[in-house]
């Protein structure tokens, strides 16, 4: 089988020749170092006077942008299908670099729906970006936000499409691209405003909420829609609805609010001929049964530092939903040895790989992740995946 | 209890900012025939059954930061009406988000709920370095230290922050708590923390019991 045939056929939840793998973001870090290149110290160059605005012009430019997103992206797929993989998230994401005078660096990112990124070391020599604020906490500067730009998101839509396209065309006859459309509906929700904000909003002022759900629902089918014709066979969604010990809302709450949206996003998934994974932190065995009801066709990630076990949801939603994950990232793939490895990956086969549906990843990403791990964890596959099962 | 105490007590468990506040507000103007005292006693008391709730998996984190929005306003109300050191306090705790690290929501629903439980907090915020939590140790004498993780790659701080407050010296004196995404048991175990907390309601209870003690 190639990885085509092999990874949709486990999404089928048939056995095919051994488990599929899959990686997830793959930080910089990681990709530089499958791939031999030295990371780039961005932080430093923003830090000289008169770098700093030449900088920070080009990343606001939207042909330098794409560009240098396009490298990024093209830097994983060229380095997960060296690593052995079958598949591997792609994400399209805009922004812009501003002044702000409450960060050291003087510099932040805002993104096109309105959160603040912060810019760090990677601890690797590179650049992260991590999500710190909202800036539409009010019902006002969010109609302000949005109101004002129309034409940047039907800019960001029709990027996203040229982006996931050149990937299929560049990449499809070595490994899925696997369109992820992030952030969700839920996180372009409550991250603009901050999860404080948006959970006082919600009991406030719930016909707002519902509004903006709405807005963000649209947006993101046609973000969706996009993707899907960009010639990918897989799209991912998701959104965080976890957090370590539970679900971040109620669960009845995200159906009354989301379960509409969700339902018109797998319909359309669907209407394509496609299958459709979701990716969400955290401890999400709440929603497990709400995944197979929204119409979700597999789960990306399923966290083992917050409890989630694949064994365990394999027992909960039998074969109705396709498994990926898990293998942790918080120890693992960072600095476990290659038996722990080893062991790891034979646990999650034998938890979840009988019958098809299942394709083995780490949980997730970051840029301390060792290349020479995920190796060994696709060195475990090949010995241990192999249908039919025998671990 | 009285009416009014009960009342403010349900609202905040209904999640009714507006009908606790307006509970607070006639104890503070002495319509209610009760003290500010018995109000923040209530408030405290309300918080407790949130937090089994929480704990026994019937609330979830909406709903925590939340009531923990209408404890907060409602303290403010009641506690501002209270002559200063009238309040009986159980200790002070600093509080941070350790360095590189800009994520603060688990930080501030335990500040919300330690501050309500009868702590003073010194809340250093976020992307906090080593040297500051040990400035805040010998500044404000605390009965422990709260540091807060949400990333994997910046959990290095928290055993960092350790090593800065033993080699000042104040390792003895004060107890270290940790919790967020990034964090386990096993990691609390490994940088020789006092304790890991899962959550902030649990954190609340493993420094009660500190103070207890």
């Amino acid at each position: 089988m190639d990885f085509r045939q092999r990874f949709l056929t486990a999404l089928a939840h048939e056995e095919p020749d051994r488990v599929p793998l899959m990686g997830m973001i793959l930080d910089t870090a990681t990709t530089n170092q499958v791939l031999g290149k030295a990371p780039t110290d961005v932080i430093a160059l923003l830090r000289k006077p008169l770098l700093r605005p030449i900088l920070q012009g080009l990343m606001n430019n939207s042909w330098f942008w794409n560009r240098m997103y396009y490298s990024t992206a093209s830097d994983i797929l060229e380095s997960a299908a060296r690593l052995g993989f079958d598949a591997n998230w792609t994400i399209y994401f805009r922004m812009r670099l501003e002044a702000d005078a409450g960060n050291e660096l003087g510099l932040v990112f805002h993104d096109v729906w309105g959160r603040v990124w912060e810019l760090a070391p990677d601890g690797k020599g590179g650049l992260t970006t991590n999500y710190s604020r909202g800036l539409c906490s009010t019902e006002e500067q969010w109609e302000a936000w949005v109101g004002s730009r129309q034409p940047l998101f039907d800019r960001v839509i029709a990027d996203a499409a040229v982006f996931h396209r050149r990937l299929v065309e560049a990449y499809g006859d070595r490994i899925l691209s696997i369109g992820y459309a992030a952030p969700g509906i839920f996180e372009n929700s409550w991250q603009p405003m901050g999860f404080v904000e948006f959970t006082r909003l919600v009991y406030q002022k719930p016909d707002f909420v519902k509004r903006v759900v709405a807005f963000h629902t649209d947006f993101y089918l046609r973000y969706l829609e996009a993707i899907l014709g960009s010639g990918v066979d897989v799209v991912l969604g998701g959104d965080d609805l976890g957090q370590k010990t539970g679900p971040l809302m109620r669960p009845e709450l995200i159906e009354k609010f989301y379960g509409d949206s969700y339902r018109r996003v797998t319909n359309l998934v669907h209407r394509h001929g496609k299958k459709l994974l979701w990716h969400s932190c955290g401890n999400i065995y709440p929603f497990l049964d709400r995944f197979v009801d929204w119409g979700i066709d597999g789960l990306v990630t399923l966290e083992p530092t917050a409890g989630m076990d694949l064994g365990k949801v394999r027992e909960h939603v039998g074969h109705k939903l396709a498994l990926v994950g898990n293998l942790d990232v918080s120890h693992l793939l960072v600095n476990g040895t290659r038996e722990e490895i080893e062991d790891a990956v034979k646990n999650a086969v034998r938890g979840a790989a009988r019958g098809g549906g299942y394709v083995l990843s780490a949980a997730h990403s970051h840029p301390h992740i060792d290349a020479t791990r995920l190796r060994w964890m696709v060195d475990a596959a090949q010995q241990w995946g192999r249908y039919p099962i025998r671990v | 209890m009285h009416e009014t105490l009960d009342a403010m007590k349900q609202s905040l468990l209904d999640l009714d900012m507006d009908g606790a506040l307006t509970q607070a507000r006639s104890i503070v103007a002495g319509a209610a025939g009760v003290s500010a005292q018995d109000g923040v006693n209530a408030v405290a008391e309300a918080l407790q059954v949130v937090g089994k709730r929480f704990q026994d998996g019937e609330w979830f984190v909406g709903e925590l930061v939340y009531a923990g929005e209408i404890a907060t306003s409602a303290m403010q109300l009641l506690c501002a009406d209270l002559a200063a050191g009238t309040r009986p306090r159980l200790g002070t705790i600093v509080v941070g988000t350790v360095a590189g690290d800009v994520h603060d929501l688990g930080k501030n629903i335990f500040v919300n709920f330690a501050r309500s439980a009868g702590f003073d907090i010194v809340d250093l915020g976020v992307n906090v370095a080593a040297v500051q939590f040990v400035d805040a140790v010998k500044a404000h004498q605390p009965l422990a230290v709260g540091l807060s993780c949400l990333l994997t790659i910046t959990a290095g701080e928290v055993g960092k922050v350790l090593d800065a407050l033993g080699a000042a010296g104040l390792r003895d004196r004060v107890k270290v708590i940790i919790g967020g995404a990034a964090l386990t048991e096993q990691f609390a175990r490994d940088v020789a923390a006092d304790a890991f907390a899962p959550d902030a309601v649990t954190g609340t209870d493993i420094v009660k019991s500190w103070s207890a003690g």
